[in-house]
């Protein structure tokens, strides 16, 4: 594997005005304006191998679209080097804009105007897409992404779901070898949501398209990443697999128990800590290695009581709620 | 480049064919200035025995004919269009693709020229026959006039580009492009002939790069001076072309390190 994405120290400080409110402090502010330096990014290093798809987790605010906008061209940074793809993306030069792209999902590129087919056509002429080529590409991200009734209708009368579904297409035109999707999923109802994650996972298969994703949806990291880099107030807190930032972060296993006779719960504190009671069902925090054992006690223990029982680890949510709110991960 | 072209402004006319009201407005935007200062003198020579400083009524009437025509081919508004694309981040999809922001902006406003042309000439034609329209040109009027008119069309929109450009250092950049546009309005030749104007405000306009943009091309079409003064200005419109073009790509460079992508 060869690295695709390379950043070293990479760092953003936007100079923002800021005053305090009140007339006074607007009348000030009108004569002297005061600046403070804001770092969005401060210092991050990572990379990713070709084929690769790479959740990029952070609170808002964290630095995740500004290190996106950075790695895709849009922004120069403060300090520090970034390559893709062997390009350093901020000169923009068209041999690397060939090749990448940046989604973004409350975000147009399209011509609002004229139906998506037309804008194809204008992205084909612009990224010289041969028409073989074009033909191809078109008609399988029309299969993946269900495009037919849509790519003649004018973009503007398409529903936000399938305005995403064109954007996608319209992005991936070109075949890029690496693709920034921020928040791709954003705004879109579970079932569209479900649709963008599997033809993201579909195509990376089908293209071997390196894919570094921020979404707040952690369905679309789960499904999608195995790898993910957290950052936050602009330092990188981890990076690493989904499933060791679980364990090293919450060490712990959620067992479901249904009761046949309710869900007191007497008697189940043995067992490990009570998370939560609801009905007749009881969950219980355990130390991840005992996981195992400690079911296997509660099934021969409960006997017939037992409805059913269920092994799993914490929501993901948590998991990265708590690295945020610790802000390390140890 | 040419297939991009033709591709984009296929684009761009099915763009365009959505806004016929603001088309006609637009027009009506290149002809009203000239109507108006056309009128005006108009009444002024009448009142002063049918000349001022040599032009008749005629004479008037043939400037600013001239003028509408070469208004309407050289105005360009991407300076107030582009503060809307940096502040709510269209820019953004333009600046990752293989193709400069500018060229998006060239077919635009080809676009719309072509499209409202048809309705300029003829009202063009009605204005001059109304106000006997006397023009002076030769066949050499003619032939520098098109290349004149072009660099001033270019001159104009890269100037226009350095002002719009103010927009990745202010976010209220239409402050900058009404102030020289109300500039232009005084040193382009739309209130009076550059002829007419009165001394330092007339060699300003020729020292500035304002003239070159209107006064220059309309005097050469109708007719307005000599050959060899002709070629002169032509030589002060490719200065000016060059330097704008050079400003351009300075601030252009600068800018786009400046911009932070808001709200993209």
């Amino acid at each position: 594997m060869s690295a695709i994405i390379e950043v070293r120290d990479l760092r953003k400080t936007f100079r923002v005005s800021e005053r305090e409110s009140g007339l006074r402090a607007t009348l000030r502010a009108f004569v002297k304006r005061r600046y403070t330096d804001v770092p969005a990014v401060a210092g991050i290093s990572f990379t990713i191998d070709a084929g690769e798809i790479v959740g990029f987790l952070g609170p808002n605010g964290a630095g995740k679209t500004t290190t996106l906008k950075a790695l895709s061209g849009l922004l120069y940074p403060t300090g520090g080097e970034a390559r893709v793809l062997g390009f350093v993306p901020w000169r923009r030069e068209n041999a690397y804009l060939q090749q990448m792209t940046l989604l973004m999902g409350n975000r147009s590129q399209l011509v609002w105007d004229i139906p998506a087919a037309d804008s194809f056509r204008v992205l084909q002429e612009i990224y010289k897409i041969p028409d073989e080529q074009f033909r191809r590409t078109l008609e399988e991200l029309v299969e993946l992404l269900d495009l037919e009734p849509l790519v003649h209708k004018p973009v503007r009368q398409l529903s936000l779901g399938e305005r995403m579904k064109v954007e996608f297409a319209a992005g991936l035109l070109h075949s890029p070898k690496v693709a920034f999707l921020d928040e791709p999923t954003i705004g879109l109802d579970v079932s569209m949501q479900a649709k963008i994650r599997k033809f993201v996972a579909e195509h990376n298969r089908r293209t071997g398209a390196t894919v570094l994703l921020t979404s707040h949806y952690m369905a679309d990291v789960v499904a999608l990443c195995k790898r993910v880099i957290v950052i936050h107030r602009g330092k990188l807190l981890y990076d690493g697999g989904l499933a060791a930032l679980a364990s090293r972060m919450a060490p712990y296993k959620l067992i479901g128990v249904t009761l046949r006779d309710g869900a007191d719960g007497d008697g189940l504190a043995q067992y490990g800590e009570i998370a939560s009671r609801d009905d007749a069902r009881v969950t219980l925090h355990v130390p991840r290695d005992d996981a195992p054992s400690r079911a296997a006690r509660l099934v021969n223990d409960l006997g017939d009581r037992l409805v059913d029982i269920s092994v799993e680890d914490p929501p993901i949510e948590d998991v990265i709620d708590k690295v945020f709110t610790s802000e390390s991960v140890s | 480049m040419i297939a991009t072209y033709r591709t984009l402004l296929v684009g761009q006319f099915q763009q365009a064919s959505q806004y016929r009201v603001s088309m006609f407005l637009y027009l009506l935007f290149s002809l009203i200035r000239p109507i108006i200062f056309l009128a005006a003198w108009s009444a002024v020579a009448a009142a002063r025995g049918g000349a001022v400083g040599g032009f008749t009524v005629a004479d008037f009437a043939g400037y600013y004919v001239c003028m509408g025509l070469v208004l309407h081919f050289t105005t360009a508004w991407n300076a107030y269009e582009f503060e809307f694309e940096v502040a709510q981040g269209r820019l953004s999809p333009k600046l990752l693709r293989p193709l400069h922001p500018l060229h998006y902006s060239v077919v635009e406003n080809l676009t719309w020229k072509a499209f409202t042309a048809f309705g300029l000439f003829p009202a063009l034609v009605v204005i001059a026959i109304t106000f006997h329209a006397r023009f002076e040109t030769q066949w050499w009027n003619v032939a520098l006039f098109v290349p004149s008119l072009l660099l001033g069309a270019a001159l104009r929109f890269f100037l226009g580009w350095v002002v719009a450009a103010a927009a990745f250092w202010t976010t209220r950049v239409n402050a900058v492009v009404t102030l020289f546009d109300r500039t232009a309005f005084i040193f382009a030749g739309q209130i009076a002939p550059l002829a007419l104007m009165p001394g330092i405000l007339q060699t300003l306009s020729y020292v500035l790069p304002f003239g070159y943009w209107i006064g220059v091309p309309t005097d050469i079409l109708r007719g307005g001076a000599s050959l060899e003064q002709s070629l002169v200005w032509m030589a002060g419109q490719v200065a000016w072309l060059i330097a704008s073009y050079a400003l351009f790509q300075i601030v252009w460079r600068a800018g786009v390190r400046e911009y932070s992508a808001a709200g993209a």
